[in-house]
C-alpha cells in the first residue's frame, strides 16, 4: 500500500517534469524566435487597444467607427493565425515526444491502482478513472486520470510563473475571433 | 470622499516613481490597480494558495466526498469575493463582473486541490497507514 503514495509522487513528478519538457521545445522551437516575440507583441498591442475600443463604443455610435473596429478585428484574426501557425511546429513536436512518453508510462503503469480518490467520480468520468483497473471500487484511480488532472495545474502555474502564457486580452480577442462570423 | 483622496495620494505616488510591489498591494486594502491584469494575477495566486491550504486540510481532517468539493468551491468563491469586494473594494464592472473575477484561475486551483500533492495523495498515504491519523 505504500508503494501507492510513491505511485502518487511519482506522477506527479512525472508531470512537472513533462510540463518542463512541453514549455522547454516550446521555447526552442518558438518563443525564442523573433517572429513569434514579433507577432505576440502585436497581437497583445492590438487586443488591449481593440478593447478599449469597445469599452468606450456607444450604442449611438457612427458607422465609420464601427467599421474601423472590424477592420481592426479582422487583423486581429490575422495576427492570431498567424501565430497559431507559429505554434504548430512545437505542437508536432510535443505531440509526437508524449504520444511515445504517454505509451510508455501507459504500459509500466498499466493495471496500477496509483492512489485512493476520497470521492467516487461520476459515472462518465469512471471510463477515465478507472481505466484498466480491475474491480468494482471506483476510488481507485489509475495513472492517467492522476496524469491529467496533474498536468491541469501544474502546467498553467508553470506558464504563468515562466511568463509564457498568453495575456488574457488575446486570448479572449482570439475566443472571439474564432465564433465570430467572417466579414465578407 | 476619504477613500478617494487616499487613491489619488496612492497615484501620485505611483507618479512619483514610489512603485509598491504587486504583493504588498494586495495586501494593502483600497490598493490602486492600474493594470488590470495585475490584479487578476493577483486574484489567480490567492486561489491557487488558497487550493494548496484546503488541500492538506481536507487531506489530514479527512474530509471526503463530494460535500468536500463542494465546501471547498464555496470557500475558495467565498473569500476571494470577501477580498475583491469588501477588502479591495474594485469595481466588479471594471473587470467584466463578479463572474469573471469568480472563475479566473478557478479550474486550475481546482485541479490543484485533488492534485498533485494535497487531496488524493494525503488520502492515499492515510488509507495506506491509519497510524498517520492521530
Amino acid at each position: 500500500m505504500s508503494t501507492m503514495f510513491a505511485d502518487t509522487i511519482l506522477i506527479v513528478f512525472i508531470s512537472v517534469c513533462t510540463a518542463l519538457l512541453a514549455e522547454g521545445i516550446t521555447w526552442v522551437l518558438v518563443y525564442r524566435t523573433e517572429k513569434y516575440k514579433r507577432l505576440k507583441a502585436e497581437v497583445e498591442k492590438q487586443s488591449k487597444k481593440l478593447e478599449k475600443k469597445k469599452e468606450t463604443i456607444t450604442e449611438s455610435a457612427g458607422r465609420q467607427q464601427k467599421k474601423k473596429i472590424e477592420r481592426q478585428e479582422e487583423k486581429l484574426k490575422n495576427n492570431n493565425r498567424d501565430l497559431s501557425m507559429v505554434r504548430m511546429k512545437s505542437m508536432f513536436a510535443i505531440g509526437f515526444c508524449f504520444t511515445a512518453l504517454m505509451g510508455m508510462f501507459n504500459s509500466i503503469f498499466d493495471g496500477r491502482v496509483v492512489a485512493k480518490l476520497p470521492f467516487v467520480p461520476l459515472s462518465y468520468i469512471q471510463g477515465l478513472s478507472h481505466r484498466n483497473l480491475l474491480g468494482e471500487d471506483y476510488t481507485d484511480c489509475s495513472f492517467i486520470f492522476l496524469y491529467i488532472l496533474c498536468t491541469m495545474s501544474i502546467r498553467q502555474n508553470i506558464q504563468k510563473m515562466l511568463g509564457l502564457a498568453p495575456s488574457r486580452a488575446a486570448t479572449k480577442q482570439a475566443g472571439v475571433a474564432s465564433i465570430s462570423p467572417g466579414s465578407d | 470622499m476619504t477613500n478617494s483622496s487616499k487613491r489619488k495620494e496612492e497615484i501620485h505616488l505611483v507618479n512619483g516613481g514610489v512603485k509598491q510591489s504587486t504583493w504588498s498591494k494586495a495586501f494593502n486594502s483600497n490598493a490602486v490597480w492600474e493594470e488590470k491584469d495585475e490584479f487578476l494575477d493577483v486574484i489567480y495566486w490567492i486561489r491557487q494558495i488558497i487550493a494548496v491550504i484546503l488541500g492538506v486540510i481536507w487531506g489530514v481532517a479527512p474530509l471526503k466526498g463530494f460535500l468536500g468539493i463542494a465546501i471547498f468551491c464555496i470557500i475558495n468563491a467565498g473569500v476571494l469575493y470577501v477580498y475583491f469586494s469588501s477588502f479591495q473594494q474594485i469595481d466588479e464592472e471594471e473587470y467584466g463582473g463578479t463572474w469573471e473575477l469568480t472563475k479566473e484561475g478557478f479550474m486550475t486551483s481546482f485541479a490543484l486541490f485533488l492534485w498533485p500533492l494535497y487531496w488524493v495523495p494525503l488520502h492515499s498515504l492515510i488509507q495506506s497507514n491509519p497510524t498517520v491519523v492521530p
